[in-house]
């Protein structure tokens, strides 16, 4: 009975009587339960679900719908394990899961009527890596030859994912991908000389889903229009859901998507219950489609609303702080601004940006030594984390002993020397690919790979034992005093990995390069004495890439059908070179062991829906905390169900964005803070600008409004 | 504490509307703006959101702005820079592209390509253009040139480079597409041969550009002009928010950047211009002309001030100056006279009681040699009197002021020869170079990390501050010849069984530097650890480690940029290869610029008992006790007339044509569709350059604060002594007279 003890741990949080209210109401009963963050919404959630499911309902006719994998692991540690005897398992969906399995499930009944060339063969459901991929074979062309999009300056890659995002934005908000150009020239206020690219943009985003449907391929895009258009309102479809989902719990529906929010209204025509969760001053995935304002209607299906208003995270300094900066940035009245915002806030100001690191290190470490906070209750938060900011915090953190971890989704596999490392080795391992690492590539993957071995050491290795492409034998040094500058152990290490990676070379050949990976991290890199031993992240993205190349390796064997000259492992490589944008992976988000303090990009933190006693905001000069990323060829608000058709965005609208992104964002960040902020001020960023935020400005101005008030911070 | 004079508390009374200021060298108009700056900022009740927008012109100047207001303002606030922002323009049309970037046809992530690669870029166009076109170059070529192969492909192209830039860079300022360029060829009646192919080159280049994601200096500016014209609602947001603009060096103002200001300002805003139109020096290398900041003084609707007094320089220095101005404006050729080069205000000695009096009057210590030296006479002669007088004054500055950077190098040649303690300031980009060769050690060492040279070069670079300080020059130097002899490397920046650090206690080796040693080794340590990164992170990294100046920070990031841009071309490229890359930049074989101007402050006071040599653009804004002006001939400055040379006109080019000068007309043709007739823009040219060179000897006549030597040289041995130095000379002979007179008994 493994599963008990997780349904006590679901159940060992106490709740107050507000929450016990809720998840006691009669089980048909169909709830819509609204709040700030912290007030326990989810716990509520959580509750309920286990109290259906005590109350006799079947698990399986119970569907949990989330808007990211990540925001639905409070229900899946509560219900791990715990499926005997419960009426099967309770089926906790994404809009991309549920529409996936749907279409597969349905396929051979909708593939000709989406317009599938191929119907009667089998789907090819593709992710973000690849869509990039097959999206530049269909793209290039267009823009090599017939210049495409010259008026614009960007480069391939982020040309590539606002076309994706475009069509996807179609996909989620519900409208065809042919209106896209429409939608985003009607929009366009000054500069109309550009409205040309908008018509390269549509162009493109058709040339590519001609090339889908002819290869029998479904992106997220193609994948949630047929799920819309032609699998959900099938008679068999219908009855399937319908029949089985008769329990439905949304949580954070404010940041799914319309066609998420339509799909539910549709199914809660015929469930018994349901609990519908909607965080207010949230929304924070609009560039991912997320519409709090069509979420919001879903309360016309609930029988009864509550509201949540007690934090049972915040001080009541932090409540203050948040709600003092909330009304700076305007808004309403109802924020709590009682209370004494000042010991809620640290500031120091720095001329350069390493002063700041330095000082943000040395707080943390005062913190954790003599303050006895746990790590993992303070976060380090920055708009955007580079990674010369990530390598300065970890170097400051590491050398005082202090553990750390950093969360850096949406970034090139590349990126991550894991990742390199791996694809080094892989050139190594397939001479046959003539694609040999450089020299220093060699060096930085020995260094990556065998612990304790520094960059002095795997560069003598690599001069003297790599070799025509292979990594000789330590032995084959013959000087003993050599042998001892590199010492023994190291030695021995080395000759583990050159001695798997002759091996592999000399045996069969294994074509598979996701299987590659796999032997190569599970067979050594992983065990101790290596590289990724007990390094969680590296195991991640080791992990991620063997999920990425077994995805590449499915979609190509499944494209050579259709005749497609493809070479699996070295066009892998190539692919990952060029820089693309790594799929969503779920291990990215679920921290295993809780232990250190967390460096993450400010979303990305509140995407993880946790709470801590401390955070500190470095960069607040930056212009990240409030803005939106431009991009030349996609508009997220033009794009979204509640723009007007053929109204003006204009620079009242982006002003009044970026006070009320700012404004949730206070609002959010300070509803996952117990006890105070740092803030982390460079008059001189990173890169040697001076940044004049939004952030600054409102913090300038209720620093200076509170030393009027006599309330000298 | 700043002491205004009367004629500052003139200028600080502005409160509203337009303002022009016209200054004089040394009137202290900087410290009077950053005063001014801070009354404003006290005296306004802004609103959130609201500044005081600065601009001048360099980054070495902005950070000095913003230390002087700094320090006039007590900030009630937390944190620093409230209420006011300085920019360059380039800086300020960053801000302006990257607040609204898809209005100028521009990724979020766009970037921004240096000189160098702009250079490149178009070097490459050129190339290729000219393979295309191989008979174009009959048309320009001198005919002994013609059939000469040499000429034909590599004099050639390298003209057509710098005509094709100038012509690109003036088209950009005139907002002028290749599109609209190609429609207005395919328009105009009549052969304009040197647009037609600049028209092609730019369409390539900004082919090349596009396809990088990136925009050049020019791109930047003329896209922020760009985006304020279309953009009416961002506009008016900018106008609420700057509620001041204060402009100064206001003289090198070109005409988009007072566009950007005035459309910034708008109607019934609030905009003050400082700037003295007669050190305006970089209208050769810019589209900047100090007629923009005359007219705007001479506005009826602009409140005009001056700022007449000056307590840099003795009062005989200051009459010769003076003099200067009034035979420009009777200047003996017309045309030059009509381009009104120089203008009043004269210079006025500071009131009495001022807190910056002017240094004694000694007109002995003006000394102008009508004496025809050659040049390495000149040269000889220029560093026996400057070492004698260093070694008579140990304590006081002084400088040797020439036109051109090869000059220079003569100089320093003679100076190194005699042992006359000199500092060089002449390069543009020499504080550039110095902040990519310290990288460069550093990345050297990682892609080489066992090599203990290149370690002890790093440990160079770590110490780079301290080096001018005796006793730690001494400690440095010993460490250096220890690290030197590191047999094995790892054995300090990585120990495992064995700890050079305590071997070295052990053996007195380094032993007394123990701390600094182990700080170094933790800083490389992490440096090896950080190796892996992407180049442009590592750069960054290093940097955040290696520099605290704004410049240096600055152009690191260029550095990081470049690099990453050259790592996307260039996917093989590791370490070794970036290393190389950032050592030819350092060694000048590869030009490389910071954004705008990334030079730091050269303090002359800093340097005393030692002769600066350095030239008089880069000499501009700073003073010394005694200053050297030499080689001043008809060569570096000509005034039009038939025996004088032109830069921009070559040997190999026929008919005296000063190509450049002729693309520019012909794109003046193609605009407004007016006729062109060739040869007259290269004439143009003449007058245009003679007058700024009138200017430029102005500024260095003003450098000098006791004392003033002019000499002139016969160059290659047809220079003749320059007409303004004759002007001035008869004239100080007439003065010495007139006292001698006026002196003798009886």
């Amino acid at each position: 009975m493994k599963g008990r003890p997780k349904l006590s741990e679901g159940r060992a949080i106490s709740l107050s009587a507000a929450q016990d209210e809720v998840v006691g109401e009669p089980v048909r009963r169909r709830i819509w339960l609204e709040g700030m963050a912290g007030s326990g919404k989810t716990s509520v959630g959580v509750r309920r679900v286990l109290r259906l499911i005590e109350g006799g309902v079947p698990a399986e006719s119970i569907l949990i719908m989330v808007p990211q994998r990540s925001l639905a692991q409070p229900y899946i540690r509560a219900l791990r394990g715990w499926t005997e005897h419960r009426g099967g398992q309770v089926s906790v969906h994404t809009i991309g899961s549920l529409s996936l399995q749907m279409v597969e499930t349905f396929w051979f009944l909708i593939a000709e009527a989406a317009g599938f060339q191929h119907p009667r063969q089998l789907p090819n459901f593709i992710g973000l890596e690849l869509v990039q991929y097959f999206m530049a074979r269909v793209i290039e062309p267009l823009v090599d030859e017939r210049e495409y999009f010259n008026s614009v300056r960007i480069d391939r890659q982020r040309l590539y994912s606002q076309i994706i995002d475009n069509m996807n934005k179609a996909a989620m908000v519900g409208f065809p991908i042919s209106e896209i150009g429409a939608r985003l020239k009607a929009a366009l206020a000054g500069g109309v000389e550009q409205a040309h690219i908008f018509d390269d943009a549509q162009t493109c985003a058709l040339a590519f889903r001609r090339y889908c449907l002819s290869h029998n391929l479904l992106d997220f895009s193609l994948q949630l229009e047929v799920f819309r258009d032609q699998v959900w309102p099938t008679a068999q479809a219908q009855d399937y859901l319908r029949g089985r989902y008769k329990h439905v719990i949304a949580d954070n529906v404010e940041e799914d998507n319309p066609v998420t929010h339509r799909f539910l209204r549709e199914l809660l025509e015929s469930s018994l219950s349901a609990l519908i969760i909607f965080d207010r001053d949230a929304g924070f995935r609009r560039f991912l489609g997320a519409d709090p304002a069509e979420a919001r209607r879903l309360q016309d299906q609930c029988d009864s609303c509550v509201t949540f208003n007690k934090s049972f995270v915040m001080s009541e300094n932090v409540a203050s702080l948040g709600g003092h900066l909330a009304a700076q940035l305007g808004a309403p009245a109802a924020h709590e601004i009682d209370g004494d915002p000042r010991p809620a806030l640290k500031a120091e100001a720095h001329r350069y940006h390493p002063q700041m690191v330095d000082w943000v290190t040395r707080e943390v470490q005062r913190l954790v030594n003599e303050d006895d906070v746990p790590p993992a209750e303070i976060v380090i938060l920055a708009p955007f984390l580079s990674d010369a900011l990530r390598f300065g915090l970890a170097e400051g953190l590491a050398g005082r002993g202090i553990p750390l971890r950093s969360h850096r989704p949406s970034r090139a596999l590349r990126d991550e020397p894991a990742a390199r490392t791996l694809l080094t080795l892989a050139r190594i391992a397939h001479p046959h690919w003539d694609m040999p690492p450089t020299n220093f590539d060699v060096v930085c993957a020995l260094m990556t790979a065998i612990q304790d071995l520094d960059l002095v050491r795997a560069k003598l290795l690599t001069e003297m034992l790599y070799r025509k492409g292979r990594l000789s034998p330590f032995a084959e040094i013959r000087s003993a005093a050599m042998q001892e500058r590199i010492t023994y152990d190291l030695g021995e290490r080395y000759d583990r990995l050159a001695a798997w990676l002759n091996r592999y070379i000399d045996g069969a050949p294994v074509d598979a390069i996701d299987i590659f990976f796999r032997r190569l991290y599970g067979g050594l890199l992983a065990r101790a004495g290596f590289g990724f031993h007990a390094d969680v992240d590296a195991g991640n993205t080791a992990q991620n890439l063997v999920d990425s190349a077994r995805n590449f390796r499915w979609s190509l064997d499944f494209m050579s059908r259709y005749d497609e000259k493809l070479d699996l492992g070295s066009d892998y490589v190539k692919m990952v070179d060029r820089g693309v944008i790594a799929n969503f992976y779920l291990r990215d988000w679920i921290a295993d062991a809780e232990t250190g303090v967390l460096i993450a990009p400010a979303y990305t933190f509140l995407l993880n829906n946790r709470a801590v006693d401390y955070q500190f905001w470095l960069n607040i000069g930056s212009e990240g905390w409030a803005r939106r990323l431009y991009q030349p060829l996609t508009h997220p608000y033009v794009l979204s169900r509640g723009w007007e058709a053929g109204a003006v965005w204009t620079d009242e609208d982006e002003r009044e964005l970026n006070r009320g992104t700012l404004r949730r964002l206070m609002l959010a960040l300070t509803r996952r803070c117990r006890k105070a902020i740092y803030l982390g001020h460079s008059e001189l960023s990173e890169s040697g600008y001076e940044g004049r935020g939004l952030l600054l400005e409102t913090l300038q101005s209720l620093l200076r409004r509170l030393a009027r008030e006599g309330q000298d911070v | 504490m700043f002491k205004p004079r009367p004629k500052q508390q003139e200028v600080l009374a502005y409160r509203r509307g337009f303002m022009g200021v016209a200054a004089v060298p040394g009137s202290g108009k900087t410290a009077t703006l950053s005063y001014l700056t801070a009354m404003l900022l006290a005296e306004t009740e802004l609103e959130e959101g609201q500044e005081i927008l600065i601009v001048t012109l360099v980054n070495s100047a902005v950070s000095n702005f913003a230390r002087q207001v700094n320090e006039y303002v007590k900030s009630d606030g937390l944190l620093p820079g409230y209420g006011y922002r300085v920019r360059t323009l380039h800086s300020l049309a960053n801000d302006i592209v990257r607040g609204k970037p898809s209005a100028a046809g521009l990724d979020d992530q766009f970037s921004i390509v240096d000189e160098r690669e702009s250079n490149e870029i178009l070097a490459e166009a050129v190339d290729a253009w000219a393979r295309r076109h191989p008979e174009a170059a009959d048309a320009y070529l001198a005919p002994k040139y013609i059939d000469n192969a040499h000429y034909r492909s590599q004099k050639w192209v390298e003209i057509l480079s710098e005509t094709a830039r100038s012509f690109i860079r003036q088209a950009k300022d005139e907002l002028l597409t290749p599109a609209d360029l190609g429609g207005k060829l395919a328009d105009y009646r009549g052969e304009l041969t040197l647009a037609e192919s600049c028209v092609d080159i730019y369409k390539d280049y900004e082919s090349a550009l596009a396809y990088r994601g990136a925009v050049d200096f020019q791109d930047l500016i003329r896209l922020a002009l760009k985006v304020l014209r279309e953009e009416p609602d961002y506009l008016a947001a900018l106008q609420r928010k700057w509620v001041y603009i204060l402009e100064d060096e206001a003289q090198d103002s070109s005409r988009l950047q007072e566009d950007i200001l005035r459309l910034l300002a708008g109607d019934g805003g609030n905009w003050a211009r400082v700037g003295d139109p007669n050190q305006a020096i970089f209208e050769t290398f810019t589209t900047a002309d100090p007629k923009y900041l005359r007219a705007f003084i001479a506005d009826e609707q602009v409140d005009g001030r001056e700022l007449p007094n000056s307590g840099r320089s003795m009062r005989s220095i200051q009459r010769l100056a003076n003099h200067l101005i009034d035979w420009s404006l009777a200047h003996p050729h017309a045309k030059i006279r009509e381009r009104g080069p120089l203008s009043p205000p004269h210079i006025q000695p500071t009131p009495a009681g001022d807190p910056q009096p002017n240094p004694p009057d000694d007109p002995d210590a003006v000394v102008l040699f009508g004496e025809a030296y050659s040049a390495t006479k000149e040269a000889m002669v220029v560093t026996e009197s400057c070492k004698r007088w260093l070694a008579a004054n140990p304590e006081a500055t002084a400088a040797i002021l020439v036109a051109r950077n090869s000059r220079g190098s003569e100089i320093v040649k003679f100076l190194r020869q005699k042992a006359v303690p000199y500092v060089e300031n002449l390069n543009s980009s020499s504080s550039t170079r110095a902040v990519v060769g310290a990288l460069a050690r550093v990345l050297a060492y990682l892609a080489d990390p066992k090599s203990a040279g290149k370690l002890a070069e790093v440990y160079r670079v770590w110490r780079r501050d301290e080096r001018d300080d005796p006793a730690a020059a001494a400690a440095i130097k010993t460490v250096l010849s220890a690290l030197k002899r590191v047999k094995h490397v790892e054995d300090l920046v990585a120990p495992r069984l064995i700890d050079w650090l305590d071997e070295a206690i052990a053996g007195e080796e380094g032993g007394t530097h123990f701390e600094t040693l182990e700080a170094f080794r933790a800083r490389v340590g992490s440096w090896l650890r950080a190796a892996e990164m992407p180049i442009d992170q590592l750069i960054l990294t290093i940097a955040g480690e290696l520099f605290r100046d704004v410049g240096e920070i600055a152009t690191s990031h260029m550095v990081a940029l470049h690099l990453s841009r050259l790592a996307d071309a260039h996917p093989l490229m590791r370490l070794p290869e970036f290393a190389a890359e950032l050592y030819d930049i350092a060694g000048n074989k590869r030009r490389f610029s910071g954004l705008g101007d990334d030079e730091g402050q050269f303090d002359p006071d800093a340097r005393k008992g030692v002769v600066t040599v350095t030239t008089l653009h880069k000499a501009k804004g700073l003073e010394w006790d005694r200053v050297y002006l030499i080689s001043v001939n008809n060569y570096d400055f000509p005034s039009a007339e038939p025996n004088d040379s032109f830069i921009g006109e070559k040997w190999f080019i026929r008919d005296d044509l000063n190509l450049s000068a002729e693309a520019l007309a012909q794109l003046t043709a193609l605009d407004d569709g007016s006729a062109y007739r060739e040869g007259f823009a290269s004439l143009d040219a003449r007058i245009d350059y003679a007058a700024e060179r009138l200017r430029l000897l102005y500024v260095g006549i003003t450098r000098a604060r006791k004392a003033l030597t002019i000499t002139w040289n016969t160059g290659r041995g047809t220079a003749t002594e320059a007409t303004p130095l004759i002007a001035l000379r008869t004239f100080w002979e007439g003065e010495r007279e007139k006292e001698a007179l006026h002196e003798a008994p009886g």
